[in-house]
């Protein structure tokens, strides 16, 4: 009788993973099949297959010049993310700070309040005080988001790790900056690469603040894809987010190399 | 050692302080502005004149409740899936969660553009099977941005149920197998009590992402089916009434703190 229950279950489990593949998968499926496109209009399935789009954008100075701009900006947000917060991250699991609950609640917050909030303050207060929007408004705007990712994997990774090695550093007289270096950065080093990967990601792909944050000469790939999607979007958009996912994908596959995405999921 | 860790907090601080804590204390502040030395709460009657932005509000809160609904009648199962499933199986449902996670929302909006518009790949589907004629649309419906937006945030459930379970004791739900309950017994006596707190924690986490979001409610809905969120990205850009728009983000960041806090609170219960 167990076997038969069990019988069920599993076909259950099977019936829910193919639901919630197809719904997870469909809609980056379609992207991707609709960028391969012969035809002039987005049609699903399309009519005929080409790479005549990615010609298409690769020419295109409006997609290149916003890549290029997404890719500055994620590579500054994803440094000044690291720069502080790992040494946040040292602090709130390295040292009885008083409320520490509260500062790392603090740090965390950027998760869940309301980023259309953020972009409304960011916007208010670029404009009033710094003559309006710029690549740095767009930087800090960006390290904001990205910072709880930061804080969040280096404290799960040194919460886990060895106190005593650090201790031993410092029962040994070894100055403060060799502690560090040869201590407690190593050992958050899988931390820090999972959130560089979030961070890099998150700001590369973010659409919201950049949204508030827009002037000409301030537009990312996101946010180029995102006006497109507002009036009537050609194959090139599919090519150019499929572009997106692959480097999505290829930056997935070296964390999991290097940390294992599976620590890092749960 | 006090002063070690000082300095360690101390940039991000600044930071916090300078470009999250000062910008959004400025939204509070120009939202009670009613003009040079005056304050006080015209800009949030401003909300109440006719229905629309009662309908806004009740609309936001509405969808975001079909979406928490049906991101946890789909996450909790497949989080419990995730939790019992071993070697490539679980790597697999890792990525499937993952990965779309990672993809930009526009990307995924986008997919749904696609999915959900006349002649795309539902309609065609459903006249395949003749459930619905060929120019069967969900664009521009609640059901379409529920749909799009349940496929956003179901990795936000999934991840926080699955790390609750991940603590509970593999030894409990062993004794109740072993005195004779089945496995949909046990699921519902021993696992889904024990994983409430993730269930909930999930829930208000995707209600309070849900309640705020933005680029998929604009896209699916477009200008017919406003939320809160787009009408705050509205009034900012295009009607440049300021103190109204924060007026209208302070009265969402009300709504999300609803949520938010007990949230904390859970989080901290569990020392997560």
């Amino acid at each position: 009788m167990a076997g038969g229950i069990s019988l069920a279950a599993r076909l259950l489990a099977v019936l829910l993973i193919l639901v919630v593949s197809v719904f997870m998968l469909a809609p980056l499926a379609v992207v991707i099949v609709s960028s391969f496109s012969a035809s002039e209009f987005l049609i699903f399935p399309p009519r005929g297959w080409s790479l005549r789009w990615y010609a298409e954008i690769l020419a295109s100075r409006a997609y290149l010049d916003a890549a290029w701009f997404s890719l500055q900006l994620a590579v500054v947000v994803t440094i000044l993310a690291l720069a502080i917060g790992t040494p946040a991250a040292i602090a709130i699991t390295r040292h009885a700070v008083p409320g520490a609950e509260i500062i790392s609640g603090l740090f965390l917050s950027p998760l869940v309040i309301p980023t259309i909030l953020l972009g409304t303050g960011l916007l208010m207060m670029f404009s009033r005080y710094a003559g309006g929007s710029s690549f740095w408004a767009l930087v800090a705007g960006h390290v904001i988001v990205t910072l709880p990712y930061v804080v969040r994997t280096v404290a799960a990774v040194l919460a886990r790790a060895d106190r005593a090695a650090e201790e031993a550093a410092r029962v040994m007289g070894a100055p403060w900056w060799r502690r560090y270096w040869h201590v407690v950065l190593p050992q958050a080093r899988p931390g820090i690469a999972a959130g560089a990967f979030f961070a890099f990601n998150v700001s590369f792909d973010e659409a919201v603040i950049a949204l508030f944050l827009r002037t000409p000469g301030v537009e990312t790939l996101p946010l180029l894809i995102y006006s497109k999607l507002e009036f009537s979007p050609d194959p090139s958009v599919a090519a150019a987010a499929t572009l997106m996912i692959l480097l999505t994908i290829v930056l997935m596959v070296a964390l999991d190399r290097s940390v294992g995405l599976d620590r890092v999921a749960a | 050692m006090k002063r070690e860790a000082f300095l360690l907090l101390m940039p991000g601080v600044v930071v916090l302080g300078f470009v999250f804590a000062l910008p959004v204390a400025q939204v509070l502040l120009l939202a009670f502005d009613e003009g040079p030395g005056q304050i006080g709460a015209a800009n949030f009657s401003k909300l109440f004149v006719d229905s629309y932005y009662p309908l806004v509000a009740e609309r936001t809160i509405r969808l975001a409740s079909l979406i928490t609904l049906v991101t946890a009648l789909l996450g909790v199962p497949l989080a419990y899936v995730m939790y019992r499933a071993q070697g490539w199986i679980r790597s697999a449902l890792i990525v499937l969660i993952v990965l779309p996670l990672m993809t930009s929302v526009v990307i995924r909006t986008f997919g749904w553009l696609v999915i959900l518009g006349r002649g795309g790949l539902l309609a065609r589907t459903l006249d395949m099977f003749g459930l619905a004629p060929r120019n069967f649309s969900l664009m521009h419906t609640e059901t379409g941005i529920v749909l799009a937006l349940a496929q956003v945030l179901l990795p936000f459930m999934t991840l926080t149920v699955l790390a609750a379970m991940s603590r509970i004791e593999r030894n409990l739900e062993e004794a109740a197998r072993t005195m004779g309950a089945g496995i949909f017994a046990t699921l519902w006596h021993v696992v889904l009590p024990l994983a409430r707190p993730g269930i909930v924690s999930g829930s208000l986490l995707v209600f309070a992402l849900a309640v705020s979001s933005f680029v998929t409610p604009m896209l699916v809905g477009g200008v017919r089916l406003p939320v809160l969120a787009g009408a705050v990205y509205q009034q900012m850009t295009s009607t440049l009434d300021w103190p109204f728009a924060a007026a209208q983000a302070t009265l969402l960041l009300a709504l999300a703190l609803l949520v938010i806090l007990p949230y904390a609170r859970l989080a901290r219960a569990r020392g997560g």
